[in-house]
């Protein structure tokens, strides 16, 4: 299961996050735990260059790009190379949008669009949708080029 | 945090200040979101009102039922334009809101007809949003056009059907389980991402029936898979038939085991990775099927991306604790890891090298470590901790260095957790190794001289006051115990003072000088300290000669309580929840240890875990608990030291009644502990015994039975059979058994029991006690100087024939575990291709007699294998028992 996709700016606020199978309690503690985890980790970080957590039998993979950090975390058989995949779809799906990295602004500009990314990448937890060109055309409701 | 990589445009200013959501407020937002019910609908504006509900959502905020339910009649209206772009966020909003069941009906219509739209993408869209929002009834209603469109052309409806599937089978499996030929089709589709999810779906629903997945393995694994995350998939459930059918007995081969070693080699990274951990996870994995995988996880620990070096080191890691000789090649990679900015990475490399590392590299891996351990998080220096801690059970002779490590880091910095990992590391390497135990206890004085921990301060002296007496030197302890006096809080005071007493009852030559300090605490101004200095200094007869003790007040005060303190924290619990005129009595605790291998059985079949940083518990640890419950039983007091107890056996399948025994060796004696739990909730067992047919087990005769008088649902019990058995030659045989209870109906409601009960019976499995069972696995570090050391008085040599075998690995096999012997040295591990080979076996015999065996084989073109058999021990009876076992198995 991909338990969480969350994106924050670059002071640690949350601009998007998306929870499955995580009860609402524990939401707030990821929450924090992923913050702190960004912060201490993606100081001069490239864009892209993914980063890797573990806790108990959770995996953590993360990221920065532009003035976003993203957040993508799972268990089982979402483990960390898994969500190394799912992050590398997001990212791209991001710079596709966005057409660049994004500004924390672009991003929000953007954001209705990039809900609906997100919607076509992960859906209640499981990858659905891993190729941006499909991606692209999916969120305006166009079929698929190779179809 | 990363604002050097973006360009300075020229209007960034602007950007900074102005946020499209700035000032953004819930009640506006939803106060803007009328606008849906426009006839004359802004499409654009719409979509921004969306957007912003999205934003609010998506930061956490809700809404109450009658907000939501304002939204979501609004959004329904939006399914009147046709603007695609507000369609698509419409999917997206209601899914988001999830409407209750109620309102649900509202927009199945709408939905229904976007499912059969000729737009392809709103019928994916449609059977999304569908299939979220759906219940039971409603499902049976669109299952047609769902099975429709999982065979669809378009890939991206048959996706989302699939999806739905996956999701839906959780509620809805009998409805979804009827869409298998419908799947079974999608698998064979030229989609990548079709097949995956297809293929995900299809074991789903046939996950319990083993033919049929072995079915869907073998035609796969002969065809094309097109997309890596299916192949990932497919390796996974191979796997899973790979664990599920064993090891061909003729051959030696495992099917399908070519198809995964061929993934080896696959171009995407992720596929490569997962052939290599379904590797290294299969069981009884041997040395030759073991390099490939290894090879390759080896390239990646060099890998520039940090995900994949994380990964390769998890899975050494993993491979290291039960294959450490198989790792050692990638040793040197691994060191360059330490320094690896990944502090995870970093930590599992650490602790995969403290388990491959010999016992000459122990003291350059601790210099590394020692730098390391200052820039690292205390969760990561716990998992060091523990490494380390097994690391010096396994090299004991290095104890030294180790426990110097530990104690230096013990007076580091750092928060609770971790020093009481560094504590309970030292304890238990004090139990264990005896040796370190002055050098140990003087450690952990040391520590509480400057503890901030009310807990593990007490913690201390009370090991102190049990360990403390023992050694050569007592009074060395009690200064510092008696400055806990002087120096603590109350509650560590309280433990010094009972410390203190325990040292003045063992120790007769300290008895007057703990007067005079047990004297001092009289006066404390705590209640407590006050009360057990005055106690104890009474009890051991402080105030004269003329006070009599009783031997039984000594024995509680000072011996143990008899009764696992879990056992008795539940019955206090039970007794303050249900409190009675009746005192509390000590009598009615029971003092069973609660069985071990319950957590194991939960998960049957499925991968151990494999949690970070949980280590397996020691065997000492289980070895104690199952001594101290013999012990507390009365008819077993009296059999004496136990000498070996096995690993679980089950002797039930996944049944009503779970049932495994634990073969416990005495000298002259067998007990066999029956673990039971009763699986049924309406069920209460009574009178639970096993009867045991001993007839093709001659030599042993029954002596004495302990039967379990309840067994309520889901709570572990334990029936006992105990057998004499002749001294000398160590007795075999093979047992059959027999569940025998009285089951009486229980009202799930109420809980309670009926009175009248009727009696069964149930056949359980047989199981054998075997030469093995009488050897203890105990190791040498250096056999060479033991073999030596115990010279060839009693050496016996002879010469046999094992016929024909696969390999030589495999015969070392059937050799070591007919004898139930540690190999020492690494010297398990056969070379591929090899003709020869040599073992070193260690073990120490039943009578305590040590036990050293050479095992040279050699293998010839026909496969048949020779093998020369030398055996060294202190008795010569043991050395003839050793031959007789190899003879007769």
């Amino acid at each position: 299961m991909l338990l969480a996709v969350l994106i924050a700016n670059s002071e640690g606020n949350i601009l998007v996050e998306r929870f499955n199978g995580v009860p609402a309690e524990e939401r707030l503690h990821w929450r924090s735990f992923l913050v702190k985890l960004g912060a201490d980790n993606l100081k001069g970080v490239k864009n892209e260059e993914l980063l890797v957590a573990s806790h108990k039998s959770v995996y953590i993979v993360y990221t920065v790009l532009g003035d976003v950090s993203i957040f993508v975390v799972g268990k089982d058989e979402y483990d960390e190379l898994a969500l190394a995949e799912a992050i590398f779809v997001i990212t791209s799906a991001l710079k596709d949008v966005c057409g660049k990295p994004p500004t924390e602004r672009l991003f929000l500009d953007k954001y209705g669009k990039i809900c609906l990314c997100l919607d076509e990448i992960v859906w209640k937890g499981l990858l659905e949708n891993t190729d941006k060109e499909r991606i692209k055309r999916l969120v305006r409701l166009k079929p698929p080029t190779e179809f | 945090m990363a604002q050097p990589f973006v360009k300075k445009d020229d209007d960034r200013d602007d950007e900074v200040e102005y946020s499209p959501f700035m000032g953004i407020e819930k009640g506006a937002v939803l106060q803007e979101a009328r606008l849906f019910n426009d006839p004359q609908l802004d499409a654009r504006r719409c979509s921004q009102v969306i957007m912003k509900l999205l934003y609010l959502l998506n930061q956490g905020e809700t809404f109450t039922k009658t907000e939501a339910t304002e939204v979501f009649f609004a959004v329904t209206k939006l399914f009147q334009s046709r603007d695609t772009g507000l369609r698509r966020m419409v999917y997206l909003m209601i899914k988001e809101i999830s409407p209750s069941a109620d309102e649900v009906i509202i927009v199945t219509s709408s939905l229904m007809k976007d499912m059969n739209s000729r737009t392809d993408m709103y019928r994916a869209n449609a059977i999304r949003v569908l299939c979220q929002i759906t219940d039971g009834t409603l499902l049976t209603q669109i299952e047609r056009y769902l099975k429709q469109a999982i065979v669809d052309k378009n890939p991206v409806v048959s996706s989302a059907a699939l999806v739905s599937g996956i999701h839906l089978l959780q509620s809805n499996p009998e409805i979804v389980k009827r869409w298998s030929n419908e799947v079974q089709e999608a698998v064979q589709s030229r989609a990548a991402l079709v097949q995956f999810h297809a293929l995900a779906l299809l074991h789903q629903i046939r996950q319990n029936d083993r033919l049929a997945v072995s079915k869907l393995v073998t035609s796969l694994t002969k065809g094309s898979v097109r997309s890596p995350l299916a192949q990932c998939l497919l390796i996974r459930y191979t796997s899973q038939v790979i664990r599920e059918s064993g090891v061909n007995t003729q051959t030696g081969d495992r099917p399908f085991f070519d198809y995964i070693e061929g993934c080896l080699r696959h171009k995407a990274e992720m596929v490569v990775f997962e052939a290599a951990r379904a590797i290294t996870g299969l069981s009884n994995v041997t040395a030759r099927e073991l390099t490939p995988a290894i090879a390759v996880l080896q390239l990646f620990l060099s890998s520039s991306k940090p995900v994949l070096r994380f990964s390769a080191v998890r899975t050494l890691n993993k491979v290291a604790m039960t294959h450490p000789m198989a790792v050692m090649n990638c040793n040197i990679d691994m060191e360059s890891l330490i320094s690896d900015q990944n502090r995870s990475i970093a930590t599992l490399a650490i602790t995969t090298l403290l388990k491959t590392g010999n016992e000459s590299s122990v003291d350059r891996l601790m210099k590394q470590i020692t730098n390391f351990m200052s820039d690292i998080a205390d969760e990561f220096k716990i998992v060091v901790v523990e490494a380390i801690r097994s690391l010096c059970l396994k090299f004991p002779l290095k104890y030294r260095s180790l426990m110097n490590f530990l104690s230096n880091i013990l007076r580091e910095e750092g928060g609770f957790e971790y020093k009481k990992a560094i504590v309970d590391a030292i304890v238990i390497l004090i139990r264990d190794i005896p040796d370190a135990k002055e050098s140990g206890l003087l450690h952990l004085c040391e520590f509480i001289e400057d503890c901030e921990f009310t807990y593990l301060s007490t913690q201390i002296l009370h090991f102190l006051g049990n360990e403390g007496p023992k050694t050569s030197d007592p009074s060395k302890y009690i200064r510092y115990i008696y400055n806990r006096v002087i120096l603590e809080n109350a509650t560590v005071r309280a433990c010094a003072v009972s410390t203190l007493a325990k040292f003045g009852e063992m120790v007769d030559s300290l008895k007057p000088r703990i007067f005079v300090l047990l004297r001092r605490c009289l006066f404390d101004n705590d209640d407590e300290v006050r009360d057990r200095a005055t106690l104890y200094f009474n009890t051991l007869g402080g105030d004269g000669p003329f006070i009599e003790t009783d031997e039984t007040v000594k024995d509680f005060l000072f011996g143990s309580l008899g009764i696992p303190l879990a056992n008795l924290e539940t019955g206090l619990k039970n007794y303050i929840q249900d409190p009675s005129e009746e005192p509390f009595d000590l009598n009615s605790v029971p003092k069973e240890v609660k069985a071990q291998p319950l957590a194991e059985k939960k998960a049957p079949g499925r991968k151990p875990p494999t949690g970070l940083g949980t280590l397996p518990a020691g065997p000492t640890s289980a070895a104690d608990a199952y001594e101290r419950l013999l012990s507390s039983i009365p008819e077993f007091a009296s059999f004496g030291k136990l000498f070996k107890s096995s690993v679980p056996v089950e002797l039930t399948e996944e049944t009503e009644y779970a049932v495994n025994v634990v073969k416990h060796i005495f000298d002259q004696l067998v007990v066999f502990q029956y673990n039971c739990t009763n699986t049924i909730p309406e069920q209460l067992l009574e009178n639970v015994t096993v009867t045991v047919d001993a007839s093709e087990a001659e030599e042993f005769s029954q002596v004495a039975s302990k039967p379990l008088k309840f067994l309520p649902y889901d709570t572990p019990g334990q029936t006992f059979v105990a057998f004499e058995i002749p001294q000398g030659a160590p007795a075999v045989g093979k047992f059959s058994n027999i569940l025998r209870f009285t089951v009486k109906e229980v009202d799930p409601s109420t809980g309670e029991a009926e009175d009248d009960g009727v009696e069964d019976e149930y056949q359980l499995e047989d199981f054998e006690v075997v030469a093995a069972d009488y050897m203890l696995k105990v190791g040498v570090s250096n056999f060479r100087n033991a073999w030596e050391s115990m010279g060839p008085n009693y050496e016996r040599i002879d010469e046999y024939g094992l016929g024909p075998r696969e390999s030589l690995a495999e015969a070392v096999n059937a050799v070591t575990e007919l004898l139930g012997m540690q190999p020492c040295e690494g010297t398990e591990v056969v070379p591929s291709n090899s003709r020869s080979h040599t073992c070193l076996l260690s073990g120490v015999y039943i009578g305590n007699v040590k036990v050293l065996v050479r095992l040279s084989l050699g293998i010839d073109g026909a496969k048949e294998v020779a093998m020369k058999l030398a055996v060294r021990s202190e008795d010569e009876n043991v050395s003839d028992a050793i031959h007789e076992t190899v003879a007769s198995g």
